[in-house]
């Protein structure tokens, strides 16, 4: 391999980097605030994707601004869900057996209530765009990745806005460091919490939109993303936003670089050989378990005190 | 109710007697078939409300277990090996690979063991779609020398079914039982009195593991044919861990009768409706969750104390089942 693939495979890890920390930012928001693991999050990314797709053959909404469109939309819709939902569930310091049952039941219902509007061919978005890319010397990257990185990296932006200068943010900052603290000094958890389930969604759904773009997706969409995201957030410590951009890079470098890179594998003897592309899905797995056994906290646990932004 | 003092232990004997005695009168084959696979269910259903109704550890990745055993199971037989001694083999496999889960992530606390569940689950189907010894994603026959005998099955699923709730019933009520139930409601008392949360949670996944394993294995000698998308598939892990939670979690009969209403019910779901049946489980998943913990067992209890109508003072519902579900209640100080 020549200097330029390194380049390019460095880039694309970047940009898959980008989309992946927008697709599990969502999910530490909600996990730091109410200790919910929410595993309805792989429905509201296939529910995103399939709006993004109702707007550009309905109204012939462009897909990034559809995406766009999506935040509000699914704001409203998370917060409905947490009303009617989510809000019984009983408080804790870890995630009870009933938030994940409830949650997990949630996905069950959203996925097949996907079956029975959109069937289960798959669908796919295909803008003149689609096929675009943008040349830089002899690198050449597909326009719609470079404009999905962008859109996500805006909103993430946005989000450690909203987090470090907004009353909101400073409230739910407050709940993650310490829930009784925070009570006790005055925040209102319930509608904290509320507010936080919509961000998550809305996030949920603006991440899925934009997979929209890259991927075609059918209601079974969310759990290879769904794992993704529940390792990013592990790397990242759980309860960090800059932790999830760590995270959801070194997992986007390692997806990338585990199959375009010879290594030793054992197969009739040892020998370089690439990893079939069939076998990426278990690198997030495997990168799940080492941190697991060597770092706990995420690579956000080396630097606690210095990344705990949130 | 109708003499339960007694019943409690006399019914199941005579529903296994039943069972036992059940083909000397010719049932149909279709019948046999579904007795066998609601039995190979309410086994997988026990054995995951072991480690999740007992201990508490939700895991979504009995597959897994289900899947390794199926597998191991039809390569042993293939060698031509006695199906009855490739079973253990596929249970000591399930149990290696439950350390393999448990070992760095019953250590630490918050989701992490949840969140290896499902990673575990996905990577395990990936892994198995592509190697080669166990025919990848075009799946591998299992051939059994001699005819097949519809018999041998039954009584095979039947008797695993009878060790899973034996061994269920046994927990429940011995010391290994009661560490377990401590561990559920609060880890730190647990340690205090001198529970280890980190080994008694191990055990139990791998005693889960196994019982789930054999499940897995009598499935693959059965249908003669198994692959990834079928005995690893989420779907799979979903329906045994659906089946104890509708029963009613934590009690010993509650997965049991999650599992036959789950054999018999999915039959006739399945064939019908085959777009709705998920939705119909995951809205009754919701109701359960918000509106009865206990689970059909649970709602039982509330009816026959209705049907009574005479208000016993000290009828505690399903503790159990709630402790499980909402945590210890207000220990948590909110």
């Amino acid at each position: 391999m020549t200097a330029v693939d390194y380049l390019s495979l460095v880039i694309s890890a970047l940009l898959l980097a980008g989309i992946y920390a927008a697709m599990a930012v969502g999910m530490t928001v909600i996990y730091g605030v109410m200790k919910i693991v929410n595993l309805a999050h792989a429905g509201f990314l296939m529910l995103g994707a399939y709006f993004a797709y109702e707007m550009y053959e309905r109204f012939h909404i462009d897909p990034i601004l559809g995406a766009v469109i999506a935040l509000p939309a699914f704001f409203l819709f998370g917060m409905a869900v947490y009303w009617v939902l989510v809000r019984w569930l009983p408080k804790s310091d870890t995630p009870t057996l009933a938030s994940l049952l409830l949650m997990f039941g949630f996905w069950q219902v959203l996925q097949n209530v996907a079956y029975l509007v959109w069937g289960n061919t798959a669908y796919s978005i295909f803008t003149p765009r689609s096929l675009a890319s943008v040349h830089i010397g002899e690198i050449s990257i597909s326009k719609d990745k470079l404009i999905v990185f962008t859109a996500a990296v805006i909103s993430l932006v946005l989000l450690q806005f909203i987090f470090n200068r907004s009353w909101f943010g400073r409230s739910m900052r407050s709940l993650i460091q310490n829930p009784y603290a925070a009570k006790i000094v005055g925040v209102d958890d319930q509608r904290t919490s509320m507010l936080s389930f919509g961000l998550g969604t809305a996030f949920a759904g603006f991440a899925g939109a934009l997979l929209a773009m890259l991927y075609p997706f059918t209601p079974d969409f969310g759990p290879p993303f769904l794992l993704r995201s529940f390792v990013i957030i592990v790397l990242g410590g759980l309860e960090s936003i800059s932790g999830v951009a760590l995270g959801a890079l070194i997992l986007a470098l390692l997806e990338t670089f585990s199959i375009n890179i010879p290594l030793p594998w054992y197969w009739h003897g040892w020998n370089f050989s690439y990893l079939p592309a069939s076998y990426q899905p278990a690198v997030s797995f495997v990168l799940l378990v080492v941190v697991l056994l060597v770092l706990p906290k995420g690579f956000a646990g080396l630097f606690e005190k210095k990344w705990r932004v949130a | 109710m109708f003499g339960f003092r007694i019943g409690k232990n006399v019914v199941p004997w005579l529903l296994f007697g039943v069972l036992l005695l059940l083909p000397a009168a010719h049932p149909g084959n279709n019948l046999m078939r579904l007795l066998f696979g609601t039995a190979l269910w309410i086994t997988c259903s026990v054995a995951w409300n072991l480690l999740g109704g007992f201990a508490g550890q939700v895991s979504f990745g009995f597959a897994v277990f289900y899947g390794l055993g199926a597998y191991t199971s039809a390569l042993l037989i293939n060698a031509g090996i006695s199906p009855y001694l490739a079973f253990p083999v596929a249970a000591l496999v399930a149990v290696l690979a439950s350390f393999l889960v448990g070992l760095p992530t019953f250590r630490l606390r918050g989701p992490y063991f949840v969140i290896a569940t499902i990673g575990v689950g996905e990577a395990t189907r990936v892994i198995m779609n592509n190697l080669p010894i166990t025919g990848g994603a075009s799946g591998l026959r299992v051939i059994e020398p001699g005819p097949f005998r519809q018999l041998d099955h039954y009584y095979t699923a039947i008797i695993v079914m009878a060790l899973a709730v034996a061994l269920s019933a046994w927990i429940a009520n011995s010391k290994f039982g009661l560490a377990l139930r401590a561990i559920k409601q609060d880890q730190d008392a647990a340690a205090d009195v001198g529970v280890n949360p980190y080994t008694s949670k191990l055990w139990v996944h791998a005693i889960a593991a196994a019982l789930t394993a054999i499940a897995g294995g009598a499935y693959a000698r059965y249908h003669a044919f198994i692959y990834p998308g079928d005995v690893f598939a989420f779907q799979t892990s979903i329906t045994i861990l659906l089946m104890p939670v509708i029963g009613g979690i934590g009690t010993v009969w509650g997965p049991v009768l999650g599992g036959v209403i789950f054999g018999i019910v999915e039959e006739e779901l399945v064939v019908n409706f085959p777009n709705i049946h998920l939705l119909l489980y995951g809205s009754l998943l919701i109701l359960i969750i918000l509106f009865e913990p206990g689970g059909l067992l649970g709602l039982l209890r509330r009816l026959s104390r209705l049907v009574r109508s005479k208000p016993r003072r000290e009828d505690p519902g399903s503790p159990d089942a709630e402790q499980v579900l909402w945590g210890s209640g207000g220990a948590q100080g909110h």
